[in-house]
């Protein structure tokens, strides 16, 4: 398939986005729109077509990432690329380039990420102190999480209570009381924001949270901006808890 | 003799897959397996048959191997699905590189009215199925998103495999999978 070969296609990606992860993704972007285009005409991809000037493009955007193993994450891309829009082409509705971006996201995870395959490679004993500090970091979050819980539990207990109306002005009593934040929320949300502040952390793709969550996720969750009332609290802890983050301090991590 | 149909199938497949299925001639696949070509194509009526069959073979070997090494080895099925990768590397950087047939064999035959081509895509489907299926067994509510991804993830790296060998694909396919895999578990 020409497309892989094509300069178009480069220069589009080029485009794309500010970061090199960005334009690494991209190319999953374009090719599921230009097959969707109603313009595209039958073709079919011919696998194993080295698209040279496509993969040493990628090459360069895996290294500015960090990649471990660039020369491998650009190859890889590619073929998942290529492989997905030979998918598409056959079977329209399962969404294989969407998919397929996933894929290549969680690549360039494993391939940047200080959990992966150096990592593993390199002394134990940073990945001791590593456990080490997470598990006090666990302790820490356990203790600050305990009490949280309860909190919102108690809010949902009174929500609920008042899904049966009795009196019209008492619903809306509670209902204002259950909404309003309290400094005691505010204070706990912001020890959360620090503690993600001192690690690396990983946040769940945005992509894969149902869009009534997305705008609460991105502005309370990775924005680091308090949320306005407890019904988005609840939702935020709820993605907070999906953010991994590694610990290693700061000075470990720099003397590797 | 069914002996010599095996003999002929298992030259064939190692030929097939140490000097690639389109430059490995009839002549160097009798000559290998002491026998004419007359028996051979007694038992396979054209080199294309014989291709059809050990491509067949290979992938049954492949399935059952994986089957039988998930299911003595892991109880619950998101843990197969956990271990699927581990298994498939196991396969994969084994020093005979068994391979994986069909993915081998769409590369060699990229035109999609080939019925080499279309075998292979149909072992491709199945595999990717048997992904859905561990995945269904798992409770994972996306399950055919997953099984395209996981298939989506073996496919390219066993590609890369096969352009270089020793590419470490396999494990950073592992890192990936387990990612993908968490993240379908926690939705």
């Amino acid at each position: 398939m020409e497309i892989f070969d094509s300069p178009w296609l480069i220069n589009m990606l080029a485009k794309s986005s500010k970061t090199p992860q960005g334009r690494l993704l991209a190319l999953f972007d374009i090719l599921h729109d230009w097959l969707k285009a109603p313009s595209f005409e039958q073709t079919s991809v011919t696998l194993g077509a080295s698209s040279l000037p496509l993969v040493s493009y990628c090459l360069d955007q895996a290294r500015l990432l960090g990649a471990e193993n660039p020369e491998l994450l650009a190859e890889h891309i590619v073929l998942i690329a290529q492989n997905a829009a030979r998918h598409a082409i056959a079977q329209p509705e399962s969404n294989s380039l969407i998919h397929a971006k996933k894929v290549a996201n969680a690549l360039i995870q494993a391939q940047t990420q200080k959990t992966g395959l150096a990592a593993n490679l390199k002394g134990s004993r940073t990945v001791l102190y590593g456990v080490a500090a997470s598990m006090v970091m666990l302790i820490g979050a356990a203790a600050i999480w305990a009490p949280m819980f309860m909190h919102s539990r108690s809010a949902q207990a009174q929500l609920a209570q008042t899904e049966q109306p009795i009196d019209n002005s008492t619903v809306n009593a509670a209902e204002n009381q259950s909404k309003a934040l309290t400094a005691i929320d505010a204070s706990r949300m912001y020890a959360k924001y620090e503690q993600m502040r001192q690690g690396t952390c990983q946040f769940p793709e945005a992509l894969q949270i149902p869009d009534k969550h997305k705008s609460i996720y991105l502005e309370n969750v990775v924005g680091g901006k308090l949320p306005t009332d407890l019904a988005d609290l609840g939702v935020a802890n709820f993605y907070l808890e999906k953010v991994r983050c590694n610990f290693t301090p700061m000075l470990m991590a720099a003397s590797k | 003799m069914s002996g010599l149909r095996e003999k002929i199938l298992s030259t064939a497949s190692d030929l097939f897959q140490t000097q690639g299925i389109n430059s490995t001639g009839v002549d160097t696949i009798v000559a290998t397996a002491g026998t004419t070509k007359m028996t051979l194509y007694k038992y396979f009526s054209s080199k294309e048959l014989l291709i059809l069959e050990v491509l067949k073979t290979g992938h049954q070997d492949f399935q059952t191997w994986l089957n039988d090494k998930l299911n003595a080895n892991a109880k619950h099925p998101a843990e197969k699905l956990q271990k699927l990768f581990d298994y498939i590397e196991e396969w994969i950087t084994a020093p005979e590189f068994n391979g994986i047939g069909f993915i081998k064999a769409s590369a060699e035959f990229p035109k999609e009215d080939n019925p080499v081509h279309m075998l292979s895509a149909e072992q491709s489907m199945q595999f990717q199925e048997y992904i859905k299926q561990l995945a269904n067994e798992a409770n994972i509510q996306d399950a055919d998103g997953l099984s395209l991804q996981l298939s989506l993830l073996f496919k390219g790296a066993a590609q890369a495999e096969q352009m270089k060998r020793g590419s470490d694909a396999i494990k950073y396919a592992k890192i990936a999978a387990k990612i993908l895999i968490d993240g379908s578990l926690t939705r």
